[in-house]
């Protein structure tokens, strides 16, 4: 190759020129394509989000006329607010609980619904059904659902012989009951997710793989689906993980954080100063923090696993 | 390429372990339904009770329809939600079609940022757009309900991972076609990715058209809600919620979007099985 | 380009259509003044509100009152009033939940009505007791006036009192027989609960036991607690016998209502307010009956006043007149008749609970609400904190109830903590 470059005859460096011409010129058509997300990001998410942390540093309230700046007071009272460390922790328990168990139940169900021809669109209108509905709704049902006494699973766990826990009284059961309804409404919206990824899979690789030889479905699955559907699995963790740690609407509306903070998660916390004790500085705070702790496991997460998975 | 058919009985442990999954996770959804046609008086029972002794069907839904316009939430819903779509698609593909397939300075740091927002939870930044949409003149438009998610992050991030499996050779090809990038986005990529861009139409629409937060701050006047909205109306935690009414509301906003999801999965199939190029 | 022509079209329709809706002679519309109201749960109060508008509107047609859209919740409420002070578009009126005034008049929101009622003579003539008034009297000012109140009362399943072989004629007088009566529903099992008494959400209902033993939350100069005193004492420890010896489970939300409703629990103790959606849960499942709260001291006790009071945000003289004429009318006997008439809360005006001729009928035809207007004389304000940290001492007190609920402490632990957090977030003065 470099041979042709140093001994180019005349009619080649136009062509080079042209390469390194292009390589600028696919800067400046990616700045062109990106620029409009820029603006709007910048707009609508970044400058807002930038004046929201300034608060931080101030002892803003919500409908106050004038604030103060108290530089890192808000940080430090952190560590001693017990409903924000019962926050994290709560948070920590409910993404490990949710993340595993939603991706592999939406993956499981995904290769079945895909494995046959049968009821494929049925299946893929019944699991969508729970993304679809309004929390609001869904809330109201398994509240009822449950019920300690009157709800249909203790009548079932009770028929059965087994103990019926209060599922979201109880300072001991709440968070598994709110990881449950996690999994169940992430479980739908992966499954899309994930039948998006595997239809994009080329058929006649799974014939090309049977002529080589792999005749059952779990070298089929090891040899063509997992490795293509790879890009597809780092970006069902990454959105199961920031939609787990992000977690508000369910816990909101079903146990307000109780039973005395028992079922406070971070986001609810960052609400709760904000718009219902109006301490704004301290909730910006908060907001800082989390923005800090949940970025830096982000990007070690996609740095490490970006690089082993194979494109094309 | 279809799937060979198998007899009945091979498919048997598929559709069992598949309708049992069924049954669990719709089983909110059936007691919401359940619940939205039944009088007041019916709807917590010690035993669970599907089919009301009482119809209240048109009680219940009649009073939804009375007490809100329900034909004016759906046309803000579809004018709102396609709305956003349009632009979040206009914006976010040849966004990740950069990020994806060129090499240039800076890639790196923007991809940083599509992280970040993927965590930034949007009611953090909902304060500070209120108080510019107050200073711009805007509230209570269209322009409010749709401006603030124009760009959307998921989308940027869903795509580029679509578009980094495409094979090089292909965007290649085209250049030495001679076609520029913009025409290689919208030409070439976009159609051999529509499973990726249906799934993003789904989770775009559902989430705006449920969308509850930002509505309530930037209409103070007039019926710009979207349908998430006509529900509140039967929602008072102080009183008690009209549970029956409640339900009919919610199974009422969910009808259009389940409509949609199954006509969008028809088209789905036909755009997969149409494109030559996995064959 | 075509979407934003369609927009400001469709403001204009929608601006339009609104002003269209209140019909007025050319005259009048040229001098009417226009205020904007503000109110929330419409879920509850929009058939009171568009009565309430209705009849001012035949009364007074110099002023032009429109609605904007209501919010959802009491916090909704606040804190669009919040946000639109900072944008200086607050609504003329707003309807806020009677603890959070307060709040607005540390904040210079809600305006002082004193002078506008001083004006009128004596207040008492046009209904307004001391104790209604006294529900909008916070930091010195006379920040807003009672429109629709509620108070705690009883609920009985009472075909689930028979079965337990509870006949006695009158309903439950005292705490004690309320324990006892629930010890025997809950031996029926079959999960059978005798009692609940709704402790989360916020501190109303523990106010109600503090209250009712005479006890108060600060003390005359709200620079202490005053609740860390033997009626909190006594409050909490009934409270942990309602757990221990009555049985009462550790419900979370609403799920007592629906336990109630499914006929599996005996005695419930909860806000008026909620009569007309429990009845219509109950529907004849079985008979369902309110009462008082039972008594805990006759001479001191006292109850919280749940419900909303409407205040005036606008400082135009002007503004201040129009809204003021509608406040006015919103409480007066005609405005809380319309409004009980529609909500069932507890009117809040002394000449309509005087006068038969208002309500008596009402009450006839629903004997179910009469329990809470039996409980008026009993009635002080929902105590708001004072200071920035109001609303973290609500939520304090809630979470530490929830750990004698859920027998994880004693009451003497729960008390002194509760003092110790609670002295932490009220403002010290010198």
């Amino acid at each position: 190759m470099s041979d042709a470059v140093t001994t180019a005859p005349a009619g080649y460096a136009p062509h080079i020129q042209k390469r390194s011409a292009t390589l600028s010129m696919d800067t400046v058509a990616a700045w062109v394509l990106t620029l409009p997300a820029i603006l709007a990001y910048l707009l609508m998410v970044l400058l807002p989000l930038l004046g929201v942390l300034a608060l931080a540093f101030t002892d803003y309230e919500f409908g106050a006329r004038s604030f103060r700046w108290v530089g890192l007071d808000n940080f430090a009272d952190m560590p001693k607010d017990r409903t924000f460390m019962a926050s994290i922790r709560n948070t920590v328990v409910y993404c490990f609980f949710v993340v595993p168990l939603s991706i592999g139940l939406a993956l499981l169900l995904a290769i079945l619904i895909e494995a046959g021809a049968r009821g494929r669109a049925f299946f893929r209108a019944v699991f969508f059904l729970p993304v679809v509905s309004l929390t609001v709704a869904m809330a109201t049902a398994w509240q009822y659902l449950l019920h300690p006494s009157i709800g249909p699973v203790n009548a079932v766990l009770r028929a059965l012989g087994l103990g019926a826990p209060n599922w979201l009284g109880s300072s001991d059961w709440v968070m598994v009951s709110l990881g449950i309804i996690g999994v169940w409404e992430n479980v739908g919206f992966n499954l899309v997710l994930f039948l998006a990824g595997l239809t994009a899979i080329p058929r006649d690789l799974y014939a090309a793989a049977e002529v080589d030889g792999a005749k059952s479905a779990w070298s089929r699955f090891t040899l063509v689906t997992w490795p293509l559907l790879g890009p597809t699995l780092l970006f069902v963790m990454i959105i199961t993980m920031t939609r787990s740690v992000r977690v508000f609407d369910t816990v909101q509306t079903l146990t307000q954080g109780g039973p005395n903070s028992a079922s406070e998660v971070l986001l609810r916390t960052i609400y709760q100063e904000g718009f219902h004790y109006f301490k704004f500085g301290y909730s910006a705070a908060i907001t800082l923090v989390f923005l800090a702790i949940v970025l830096a496991i982000m990007l070690v997460q996609t740095r490490l696993i970006d690089s082993k998975v194979h494109y094309g | 390429m279809r799937a060979d058919k198998q007899t009945l009985f091979k498919d048997m442990p598929r559709l069992a372990v598949l309708g049992c999954a069924a049954i669990l996770m719709l089983v909110p959804y059936v007691w919401m339904i359940a619940v939205s046609v039944k009088p007041p008086d019916e709807v917590f029972r010690a035993s669970l009770t599907l089919l009301p002794e009482r119809w209240a069907l048109v009680e219940n839904y009649g009073k939804v329809l009375r007490t809100i316009p329900v034909a004016t939430f759906v046309m803000n819903g579809l004018i709102v939600c396609m709305g956003i779509l349009f632009f979040q698609m206009l914006f976010a593909i040849p966004a990740a079609y950069a990020l994806a397939k060129l090499q240039f300075r800076g890639r790196e740091l923007l991809f940083g940022f599509v992280m970040l927002g993927l965590l930034i939870p949007y009611q953090t930044t909902a304060l500070p757009l209120y108080l510019g949409f107050h200073q711009a003149g805007l509230l209570n438009s269209y322009t409010a309900l749709i401006a603030p998610f124009t760009c959307s992050v998921f989308a940027i991030f869903l795509f580029r991972q679509f578009f980094k499996a495409l094979p090089d050779d292909l965007i290649a090809a085209a250049r030495i076609d001679g076609m520029g990038e913009f025409s290689i986005v919208w030409r070439v990529v976009l159609p051999n990715a529509l499973p990726a861009a249906t799934a993003f139409a789904i989770f775009s629409v559902v989430a705006h058209w449920n969308d509850l937060f930002w509505p309530l701050i930037v209409i103070q006047k007039g019926d710009l809600y979207t349908p998430a909205m006509g529900i509140l109306a039967f929602r008072a935690v102080e009183s008690g919620d009209d549970y029956g009414a409640l339900m009919a509301a919610a199974t009422l906003v969910a009808a259009p979007l389940v409509i949609a999801f199954l006509f969008a999965q028809r088209r789905f199939i036909e755009g997969v099985t149409m494109t030559g190029l996995k064959g | 380009m075509t979407r934003l022509s369609l927009t400001r079209r469709q403001s204009l329709a929608v601006i339009g259509g609104a002003t269209a809706t209140i019909a007025m002679p050319s005259i009048a519309r040229a001098q009417a003044v226009e205020i904007s109201v503000h109110y929330s749960m419409p879920a509850i109060f929009k058939e009171a509100q568009d009565a309430v508008m209705e009849a001012f509107v035949r009364k007074h047609p110099e002023v032009k009152a429109t609605y904007v859209n209501p919010t959802p919740t009491y916090e909704d409420g606040a804190q669009l009033l919040l946000r639109n002070a900072a944008t200086n578009s607050m609504p003329d009126i707003s309807f806020q939940g009677l603890n959070r005034l307060r709040m607005f008049a540390e904040r210079g929101i809600a305006q002082d009505l004193a002078p506008l009622l001083a004006r009128e003579g004596d207040p008492a003539k046009l209904g307004y007791s001391r104790s209604l008034l006294g529900l909008g009297f916070h930091a010195k000012m006379q920040c807003g006036l009672a429109f629709a109140t509620s108070n705690p009362i009883s609920y009985y399943n009472m075909d689930l009192l028979k079965k337990a072989g509870i006949t006695d004629a009158a309903f439950p007088a005292s705490w004690d027989k309320v324990i006892e009566n629930a010890k025997r529903i809950k031996a029926l099992g079959d999960g059978n609960d005798g009692m609940f008494f709704r402790w989360p959400g916020d501190d109303w209902m523990f106010s109600a036991l503090l209250y009712g033993h005479g006890g108060r939350m600060l003390n005359e100069a709200e620079t202490d607690v005053a609740f860390n005193s033997a009626e909190g004492l006594a409050a909490l420890k009934l409270f942990d016998r309602m757990v221990k010896e009555g049985g009462m489970p550790n419900y979370a939300g609403t799920a007592d209502l629906q336990a109630f409703a499914a006929g599996k629990l005996g005695q419930m103790f909860r806000t008026t307010a909620q009569v007309r959606s429990i009845s219509n849960s109950v529907g004849s499942n079985f008979q369902l009956q309110t009462s008082l709260m039972p008594v805990i001291d006759p001479v001191k006790g006292r109850l919280p006043t749940g419900g909303a009071g409407g205040m005036i945000t606008s400082k135009d003289p002007r503004k201040q007149e129009a809204a003021w004429t509608f406040l006015k009318f919103a409480t007066s006997a005609e405005g809380t008749t319309l409004m009980t008439k529609n909500t069932g809360y507890v009117p809040c005006n002394q000449i309509a609970i005087d006068d038969p001729s208002y309500l008596a009928d009402f009450y006839k035809q629903n004997p179910l609400f009469q329990a809470a207007t039996r409980q008026v004389s009993l009635m002080v304000p929902w105590y708001a904190f004072p200071g920035q940290n109001s609303v973290r001492v609500t939520q304090v007190m809630v979470d530490n109830l929830a750990r004698i609920a859920e027998q994880k402490a004693t009451p003497e632990q729960v008390l002194a903590d509760m003092a110790t957090e609670v002295r932490k977030l009220i403002p010290r003065q010198g």
